[in-house]
């Protein structure tokens, strides 16, 4: 049975794994492109001193200046002069596409096992707050130095985790339990997060001396430390050793996912619900499991935004969980794609700000782009219908008119 | 059976609580009881009920006629987004106050919002129905586009995430009925969006329950294999439900736009705030009827009006805290009621060709 199964899902994986690359660089293509048209045809409602005329309206934003800005910007435009591999617009991608890869793990290892968890976000928050709380409080009776950060850090993630993993079971238990689809609950507890956060963090944890909503800072000892000499200044905000840990956890649960026989259960629990159920899989516990794991690394993703960003929480959380779902949608779900879509998506979300510094288009684009790209991939039928349309290519064997994956 | 039971039995249960609070509210008219008591029997809590239910109770109903045709639209929150934003960018324009071709500047508005929703849905169904794409991943790129389209927009427009303020409806007051106890101040002295909430509501109502097209609705959703050998296109008839869905959250997020809102914050979640998710959940909780979803909309939109006024009492207890509440109830209600059958091929592209 097992090795049926087993057999079968490799096919699978082996048959589709050109396409998906095709399909997401395509979808890729596809998104840049609308987005390239929206920006354009933005431009003409937009007031500027010097824009492009046409027939009497001017457009103020040229597309292809967005996208230079955006793609080359995010790596501090390595085609001019000076460049530096340790420059801040890099760093600023690699730190986003450190903690985007946290993110969409978190939303990866949920989809593999049938869920869709939206609720990363909210506990990428509570993960948070709870690393920065514990590791406040834990400060005071460490020593500091490199004593502390060989105590402090692994601590604050450990925390990170918890928080995260137990505000995922929520919804896991909701679900295997009451029914509840997990789709509204998780939305409905990002929300309850927000506001259960800055209850919390009003009540006890306020930073008396600061007037913005954010807890005290760590101490500096207790951040995620950054290597001498090749990594860069802490001043940025980046470490390596940061990247380093997401590319480990991906390379591991590639190999739970692949390896382990609670992989096993968990991807068929995703992709034949019946067949874990006949083969033994007790299916609310996996449920429950597989969103608790889920949630601990939104909590990690949560935990590294504090330790290597900020140093502190803060109520004003960006939305790295919902990109979190882009970047897992966009690598079919695969840990290891993961590292590839996340990278894309911190070059999205630097790039987005020096969009912000050298043009007049608004940064929300970027939002725009990411949810465009989401569309795209999700129907992989009108990328194949344009495929027969021009290449003529004889239709694969297995593949009838509707994608044989599918049925 | 069951589930009819547990629906009877937090009935009873909610009705006891009901009588409880109302007993210790009157007993102690200074306690905390007390006031929400008085909260909730204020004619301002419940005005701004029916304005709050607007968003809820008309997403609820398109969504409804989505899913019975077989097409979960996850993506009512981003419709209701569109359509709101719209709505307040297009008054703006044309000058808030003043009037276009002899009608109020606030209706062109109002009409723009709803046809932006539904060009909207139009994309969302040719995604799902013509490329087959994943119904919910297709609805959740529905509401992060229109989660970043909006700001982005207002950015071009307004200089900032946030439009500029167009004002509200103004209230429609029915002669003489608007004297009616109760009843007067409800449904004869209150705005526009509010009577478009229950005409629609009605209207639905009977286009689902009493109609042909209604029935291939559900016929649609249930047996689409059916539905095609009776001679009807299975593809069209999920056309025509989405699109409704558009229209009816356009009607919603237009109308809580113009009726409540009067202007759009685009940061973050949105002035939306998750309500389209919250219709979802009504719509499950009613079990796709459009009058219970109507119904199901009062109780959040209830509880988001008293704890907007128990915020102005100053009470201890926080105000971020309040807020969840709605939030919290849309869970609880999930899990006691969220066993709702879906219709049997919901979720899935209608191939003919299939064996």
């Amino acid at each position: 049975m097992r090795d049926r199964i087993e057999g079968l899902i490799g096919r699978l994986v082996r048959a589709s794994i050109v396409e998906r690359v095709a399909i997401a660089a395509a979808a890729l293509v596809a998104a840049v492109v609308v987005g390239g048209v929206l920006v354009f045809v933005s431009g003409g409602f937009a007031s500027c001193a010097s824009g492009l005329d046409l027939a009497g309206w001017t457009f103020c934003y040229n597309p292809m200046q967005v996208y230079y800005e955006l793609f080359l910007g995010a790596l501090g435009h390595p085609l001019e002069g000076g460049w530096h591999v340790h420059n801040f617009s890099l760093a600023t991608t690699l730190r986003e596409t450190t903690l985007l890869a946290f993110a969409g793990l978190s939303v990866a290892v949920a989809f593999r096992a049938g869920l869709f968890n939206i609720g990363t976000q909210g506990q990428l928050v509570v993960g948070g707050l709870l690393t920065a709380v514990t590791v406040l409080f834990a400060a005071r009776f460490v020593p500091g130095g490199a004593v502390g950060t060989l105590v402090l850090v692994p601590l604050g993630v450990l925390a990170g985790a918890v928080g995260g993993g137990f505000y995922g079971a929520i919804p896991g238990a909701l679900k295997a339990y009451g029914g509840a689809n997990e789709v509204i609950t998780t939305i409905m507890l990002n929300f309850v997060a927000v506001g259960v956060t800055s209850t919390l963090l009003s009540w006890r944890f306020q930073d008396p001396e600061s007037a913005n909503p954010q807890t005290r800072a760590v101490p500096e000892y207790a951040e995620i430390p950054t290597i001498p000499v090749i990594g860069y200044s802490p001043r940025l905000d980046f470490s390596l050793l940061a990247l380093g840990f997401a590319v480990a956890l991906m390379v591991g649960l590639a190999w739970m996912l692949a390896r382990t026989s609670f992989g096993y259960e968990l991807r068929v629990s995703g992709v034949q619900p019946e067949a874990a159920r006949y083969g033994g899989v007790a299916e609310k516990r996996m449920t429950v499991a597989s969103m608790t794991l889920s949630g601990a690394l939104g909590g990690i993703a949560g935990a590294f935004w504090v330790l290597m960003q900020h140093g502190r929480w803060l109520e004003n959380v960006p939305s790295l969980g919902f990109d979190g779902i882009a970047v897992s949608i966009l690598a079919g779900n695969n840990p290891l794609g993961v590292g590839a879509a996340a990278f894309l998506f911190g070059v999205l979300s630097s790039g987005g700000r020096s969009i912000n510094t050298a043009t007049d288009v608004p940064p929300e684009l970027v939002g725009v782009v990411s949810g465009l790209i989401i569309l795209f991939v999700a129907m992989p039928e009108f990328f194949r219908m344009i495929g027969r349309q021009f290449l003529d290519v004889d239709e694969e064997p297995g593949r009838g008119t509707g994608g044989g994956a599918d049925e | 059976m069951s589930d009819l039971l547990s629906r009877r039995s937090a009935a009873v249960a909610l009705a006891v609580l009901a009588a409880v609070t109302i007993a210790a509210g009157l007993v102690f008219p200074d306690s905390w009881v007390g006031t929400v008591l008085s909260v909730l029997a204020s004619p301002g809590t419940h005005t701004a009920m029916l304005r709050l239910a607007v968003p809820i109770a008309l997403a609820a109903i398109g969504g409804i006629f989505a899913e019975k045709s077989g097409v979960i639209n996850i993506g009512l929150e981003g419709l209701l987004i569109v359509s709101a934003f719209s709505a307040i960018l297009v008054t703006f324009r044309l000058g808030a106050g003043e009037s276009t071709a002899l009608l109020s500047n606030h209706w062109w508005g109002f009409a723009v919002g709803v046809i932006v929703s539904t060009l909207f849905a139009l994309l969302f169904a040719a995604v799902c129905i013509e490329f087959e794409a994943d119904q919910i991943i297709a609805g959740l790129a529905v509401w992060l586009i229109a989660l970043g389209l909006a700001p982005f927009a207002s950015r071009i427009v307004f200089d900032s995430p946030n439009t500029g303020n167009v004002g509200t409806f103004d209230a429609v007051t029915v002669p003489v009925l608007s004297e009616v106890p109760v009843l007067g101040y409800l449904l004869f002295d209150t705005g526009p969006d509010v009577y478009v909430m229950l005409i629609a509501a009605v209207a639905g109502w009977y286009l689902l329950a009493r109609t042909r097209f209604g029935r291939w609705v559900e016929a649609s959703g249930e047996n689409p294999k059916a539905l095609d050998t009776a001679g009807v296109d299975v593809r069209k008839v999920r056309y025509a439900a989405v699109l409704l869905s558009g229209i009816f959250a356009g009607l919603g997020g237009a109308g809580f736009a113009l009726g409540q809102l009067g202007t759009f914050a685009g940061g973050g979640e949105t002035d939306i705030g998750g309500r389209g998710f919250i219709a979802i959940a009504t719509y499950l909780f009613a079990n796709y009827h459009p009058i219970g979803a109507l119904a199901g909309s009062f109780l959040f939109a209830g509880l988001d009006a008293v704890q907007i006024r128990l915020q102005t009492y100053g009470y201890a207890v926080p105000t971020e805290l309040i807020r969840t509440i709605p939030y919290v109830t849309v869970i609880a209600v999930l899990v006691l009621f969220g066993k709702t059958r879906l219709p049997e091929a919901a979720g899935e592209p209608y191939d003919p060709d299939e064996d």
